[in-house]
């Protein structure tokens, strides 16, 4: 198995807050990983700094054997390095399907073929054909989170990070997620780093999360370890233990 | 663009093209000149700032540069005037990458000041540069492009209509679309693989360019420039242009140019009172119709008949 995403000592610092601190783990190709952590544990940040939206102060990053540390973000994108975002993004005054032809137009995606067409593939594959041609306005949320997949999945990824996929969604909804992430995971092979605050959604979907609390990884294991984890009960004590998922 | 769209602005163009000729009157050749050169500049605006919503205040930058350029070429260096349309065309897009390159990489409202002090810092340079520029009586004497008032009008239509046709194409293909995104949602546009940067600086650069022409038109036909064509009043107005007529449409840009130009015109039997009533109008317009007046009515027309 070789690493697809090595992560080495990466560290960011906001005014004296070090958001994330020497974080290290590696990703094999067609893993799928889950990093666990209570609000404010510096997952989002971690993933600002893999996908170049931040700049990092310390550490290594490489994909696919490559440094993408310097990159900028359409860049790493460009390189098979996709993100969705945990509040839902669509681009205001598109329609469904033009939103995800934006995605099918980065250049690593038009090595794979015609865009207008690569992009009736991908809404048919995220469930959203027959919405295709409404406006992004009109959606409804749940139909705004695979609307972020499609995006995302338009640029070709190798490994597709997924902020709060669950968020703000219903638990019909996160049933549908859940599907349409194992697919994308089972049939194409694709690795997928996801965070979620909560491990409930976490223990059908992942084999191993990386747990983080204060920008720091505290625990790494499979799923049910975690859960047991003295640390990792620690870091949700006083905030909400139900969060964790297993009170 | 369905059938009634072509045969909308072909009426329209005709009856632009007609005008005149019943007025049979020099006055009103010139304002309907005047008017379509409005109508270039608008539309230029409407292409950049319109589509990827990145305002730019300093459009008369790139228009007081086409117009300078003009000036220099056929005004001092005693050029052909026709040699005025590409150098006016070039100047302002290099001006727009020496803005565009620190500014359009930032967020925020960096790129709309730049512009505006852009502009401002080189309607200073023409008057203090004034051995050169002639100062704030500007370059005057230069030829007209056509001689005949009519022929000069038709060319400038017809440059009109071109700017629009190639803007309007140009937004309607996957560029066009880049630009939408970017005004949607810039950073998501960027997770979706798009170097945005390019698309916002290389657009500017199309935009001034327009902009560049038909300030290379204006200078031709009033056969001189003053550091008016770089004024800040110049910039605002062709913003208000863009929204009368309806922002984002290109065409219905390039129509608000030519009626504010018209009513202006129109309002003329007012005397001093004129501005006063045009920006009433204005200030109608802008807090009733918030999309515009001319792109919306256009809409409406079509939904009633359908």
């Amino acid at each position: 198995m070789s690493a697809l995403l090595e992560v080495e000592g990466l560290t960011k610092r906001f005014a004296g807050l070090v958001a994330v601190k020497e974080v290290s783990f590696t990703l094999a190709a067609g893993e799928i990983t889950g990093i666990l952590g209570p609000n404010g544990a510096g997952k989002t940040t971690l993933f600002n700094l893999l996908t170049g939206f931040l700049p990092s102060d310390r550490g290594a990053v490489n994909f696919d054997g490559r440094s993408i540390l310097k990159e900028r973000p359409h860049q790493i994108v460009n390189r098979g390095l996709a993100r969705t975002f945990q509040l839902c993004r669509p681009f205001h005054g598109l329609s469904v399907r033009e939103n995800v032809e934006i995605g099918c137009l980065a250049p690593r995606a038009r090595q794979e073929g015609d865009w207008r067409r690569q992009a009736s593939v991908i809404l048919d594959e995220v469930g959203l054909a027959e919405k295709a041609d409404q406006p992004v306005e009109v959606l409804p949320y749940g139909d705004l989170r695979r609307l972020e997949f499609a995006r995302a999945l338009a640029t070709r990824p190798k490994l597709l990070l997924l902020d709060e996929p669950f968020a703000g969604l219903g638990a019909g909804e996160i049933g549908g997620i859940v599907h349409l992430i194992r697919r994308l995971h089972d049939k194409e092979g694709l690795s997928i780093l996801i965070i979620e605050h909560r491990l409930r959604e976490f223990m059908q979907l992942v084999k191993r999360v990386i747990a983080m609390d204060f920008g720091e990884i505290i625990a790494v294991g499979a799923p049910a370890q975690i859960v047991r984890h003295p640390r990792v009960i620690e870091s949700y004590i006083g905030k909400n233990e139900a969060e964790l998922g297993i009170a | 663009m369905r059938k009634r769209d072509w045969l909308g602005a072909g009426a329209l163009v005709a009856l632009l093209a007609a005008l005149p000729l019943f007025l049979e009157n020099r006055y009103f050749t010139g304002v309907f000149t005047v008017c379509a050169i409005d109508g270039i500049w608008a539309a230029s605006w409407d292409f950049f700032s319109g589509l990827s919503g990145r305002e730019n205040f300093g459009h008369a930058l790139f228009i007081g540069g086409g117009a300078y350029a003009a000036a220099f070429m056929n005004g001092k260096f005693g050029f052909n005037p026709w040699w005025s349309i590409p150098v006016g065309i070039v100047v302002p897009a290099a001006l727009s990458l020496v803005i565009g390159f620190p500014t359009l990489r930032l967020r925020g409202p960096y790129f709309a000041l730049a512009m505006l002090a852009a502009a401002a810092i080189m309607q200073q340079f023409a008057v203090i540069f004034w051995q050169y520029t002639g100062g704030t009586e500007g370059i005057y004497g230069m030829s007209r492009l056509i001689d005949s008032s009519l022929g000069n009008y038709y060319f400038v239509l017809a440059t009109l209509v071109a700017t629009v046709a190639v803007l309007k194409a140009i937004a309607a293909s996957r560029w066009g679309r880049i630009l939408r995104a970017i005004k949607g949602d810039e950073g998501a546009c960027e997770a979706a693989g798009i170097n945005t940067t390019f698309y916002k600086i290389a657009s500017l650069a199309l935009s001034a360019g327009f902009a560049g022409l038909g300030g290379v038109l204006f200078a031709h036909y009033e056969q001189a420039v003053t550091p008016d064509d770089l004024d800040v009043f110049l910039s605002i107005s062709v913003i208000i242009m863009v929204y009368v007529g309806g922002i984002g449409s290109i065409w219905g840009a390039a129509c608000g140019g030519i009626l504010l130009n018209l009513l202006l015109e129109l309002l003329r039997g007012l005397g001093e009172y004129r501005l006063w009533v045009f920006y009433i109008i204005l200030m109608l317009v802008l807090f009733f119709m918030r999309g515009g007046l001319v792109a919306p009515f256009w809409q409406r027309l079509q939904g009633s008949r359908a």
